[in-house]
């Protein structure tokens, strides 16, 4: 009972230290971009209406975004407009509110991003799973891993382009970059690119966690059981292996943003991205401070789905006797 | 016979090529770099213009030739400051111990793992027309991360060393300790970090580019791509001008790296 008692109150100082550390970062991110855009030289006003602005513009702007009160107001407001997730409306299309428009830019990234992930997670693991069993000649074997290495060490900026002209212009198998009809294709497509990185880092992770667990007794015994290699490497390695996976998946996220921003604008798709390069050349600072804290919101609930997904897929986490 | 000094001067030779080959197209280009002559918008490569056109007719050879340079520079730039920035804070927090390792070492999770391409995008956007030099400072917010956690991680080997403790007992202070015992010790592995950070600079400011965001003048690979991406269809010669600059010079960056490798820790040897 008493140890029931213990495991849950260390269970909820973990939740609760780690909401703390999130809404820190988050905190600190937004205030580095809330300082940025208005404390390096320049003034903010003129930034967002150009050099030619008259005197009367340049007030009204200032008053729009309170430039004309002192910096520390000027930061509350900012930090009780986070809490409230109400950054103010968007410059560019007034009486539409900053955060509406970030959200309604987050869900084709999301769809983007997730479906990438499961991609990239999936061609990992066959990938580690292939250069790493049984199944294969060890030349083979080298070969996958080799391929992965390249793979890892691609940048996407170069090869998604590259890929693209191949497979849309050359081969025709593959939809072109801003073809309105693109539709599902238009989504896969650019899913696998922005997922081929991930999954040559999640395949030489993976990889390298199987070759340990291969030589653990836990599956010796499961193959002296009689059971067929395939099932043994599922049920009972995989699983062993879900940590390493899990976090490099998590550590990639931030690249896989990036590079979603990249193929957005490759592929001309709406998303966080197009919404931060429209929200950029426009200078809309309500929208640009908006979609920076989604995209650290978004990160740390991703960094805590990855690990709550750690504790339930791996027994011995989820039995915390590691 | 290839002595280990040979073998190790091998790792730099691409980067050498590279900066060379980039020296000489710079040298030998008729035109200035960016020039436009829309007589000639996207030619085909030719022996006036080895590279070919892009947009507007602007000269490839001496566009890419010296967007390869600036971009080695700036690259080897940020690479050094994370370097010089990181590794210090990494081995003081390992000698604090306690809270102030644990934070460290949390900060750089977050810092390596964050998607800072969009928080270099936001930073940026707080500068009328974004210079190389603004491009490095947002690059070096995040640079010293990944130095800190090596230096952490090698400093917490070292501060147990009998060599360590016996300076302390002999009454050194931290920062003698921290200079005159660690720090010679930090710095090979340390800078083994410097080709994958220089290679990720070259990475992010071609996407940068690429996006829009790039170095005033377009004098940069991304820009480079960009123009590609806009000519796929008639002049996909531009396209593979891009892609090939930015893999080249970034896997020229990742194989320097290894120069700073000790031979029986390189990946492949016994």
């Amino acid at each position: 009972m008493h140890r029931k008692v213990g495991n849950l109150l260390r269970a909820g100082r973990v939740v609760l230290t780690g909401i703390v550390e999130s809404v820190a970062v988050v905190l600190a991110l937004a205030s580095l971009v809330f300082l940025a855009l208005r404390e390096l030289p320049g003034d903010p006003a003129r930034l967002v209406l150009g050099d030619e602005a008259n005197a009367i513009d340049l007030a009204l702007v200032r008053a729009q975004l309170h430039l004309d009160e002192p910096l520390l107001v000027q930061y509350a407001r900012f930090v009780r407009g986070l809490c409230v997730l109400n950054l103010g409306d968007s410059f560019r299309r007034p009486g539409t509110a900053a955060m509406a428009r970030v959200g309604s830019a987050l869900v084709p990234t999301a769809q983007l991003a997730g479906l990438s992930v499961l991609m990239g997670t999936l061609i990992g693991i066959a990938a580690a799973t292939a250069a790493s069993g049984p199944w294969f000649l060890p030349r083979v074997r080298v070969g996958i891993e080799r391929f992965l290495l390249g793979l890892a060490a691609a940048p996407l900026v170069a090869f998604a382009p590259a890929v693209t002209w191949l497979l849309a212009v050359r081969l025709r198998i593959a939809p072109l970059p801003g073809d309105p009809d693109a539709g599902a294709g238009g989504l896969l497509f650019a899913s696998a690119l922005l997922a081929a990185p991930l999954s040559a880092h999640v395949g030489r992770v993976a990889r390298a966690a199987l070759v340990e667990v291969g030589r653990e007794p836990f599956l010796t015994v499961a193959t002296a059981k009689g059971g067929p290699p395939l099932r043994v490497w599922i049920v009972h390695a995989l699983p062993a292996v879900a940590g390493p996976i899990v976090t490099v998946v998590a550590a990639q996220l931030g690249a896989l943003l990036g590079g979603a921003v990249v193929l957005e604008r490759l592929f001309e798709r709406w998303g966080l991205g197009m919404l931060i390069l429209e929200a950029y050349s426009t200078r809309d600072l309500p929208v640009l401070e908006g979609a920076v804290v989604a995209a650290g919101l978004l990160f740390i609930a991703v960094q805590g789905l990855a690990g709550a997904l750690h504790a339930w897929i791996d027994p011995r986490v989820r039995s915390a006797r590691w | 016979m290839v002595t280990p000094a040979m073998s190790k001067g091998v790792d730099l030779l691409p980067l050498a090529t590279l900066c060379a080959a980039s020296g000489l197209g710079t040298v030998l280009s008729r035109a200035p770099p960016g020039r436009l002559d829309p007589l000639l918008a996207w030619c085909a490569p030719s022996w006036t213009r080895p590279l070919g056109c892009g947009e507007a007719g602007v000269d490839l050879l001496p566009l890419v030739s010296s967007a390869e340079l600036r971009v080695i520079a700036l690259a080897v730039i940020v690479a050094l400051f994370g370097l010089a920035a990181g590794t210090p804070l990494g081995a003081a927090a390992a000698l604090a111990r306690g809270r102030v390792e644990r934070t460290v070492e949390r900060l750089c999770d977050l810092v390596q793992a964050f998607p800072s391409f969009i928080l270099a995008l936001a930073v940026l956007s707080a500068v009328r027309a974004p210079s190389r030099l603004h491009i490095g400072a947002v690059f070096a917010l995040t640079a010293w991360a990944p130095f800190t956690r090596l230096a952490l991680a090698q400093t917490r080997v070292l501060r147990d060393a009998t060599f360590v403790e016996a300076a302390i007992a002999l009454g050194s202070s931290p920062a003698s300790v921290l200079v005159r015992h660690i720090a010679p010790n930090l710095i090979g592995v340390a800078a083994v970090q410097l080709g994958s950070t220089a290679g990720a600079v070259v990475v992010s400011e071609a996407a940068l580019a690429f996006v829009g965001l790039g170095p005033q003048g377009g004098i940069s690979l991304g820009a480079v791509l960009d123009q590609g991406v806009a000519g796929m269809l008639r002049a996909p010669h531009v396209l593979g001008v891009g892609a090939a600059a930015v893999f080249a010079t970034s896997c020229a960056m990742l194989i320097a790296g290894q120069f700073f490798t000790s031979p029986n820790r390189k990946p492949g040897s016994a």
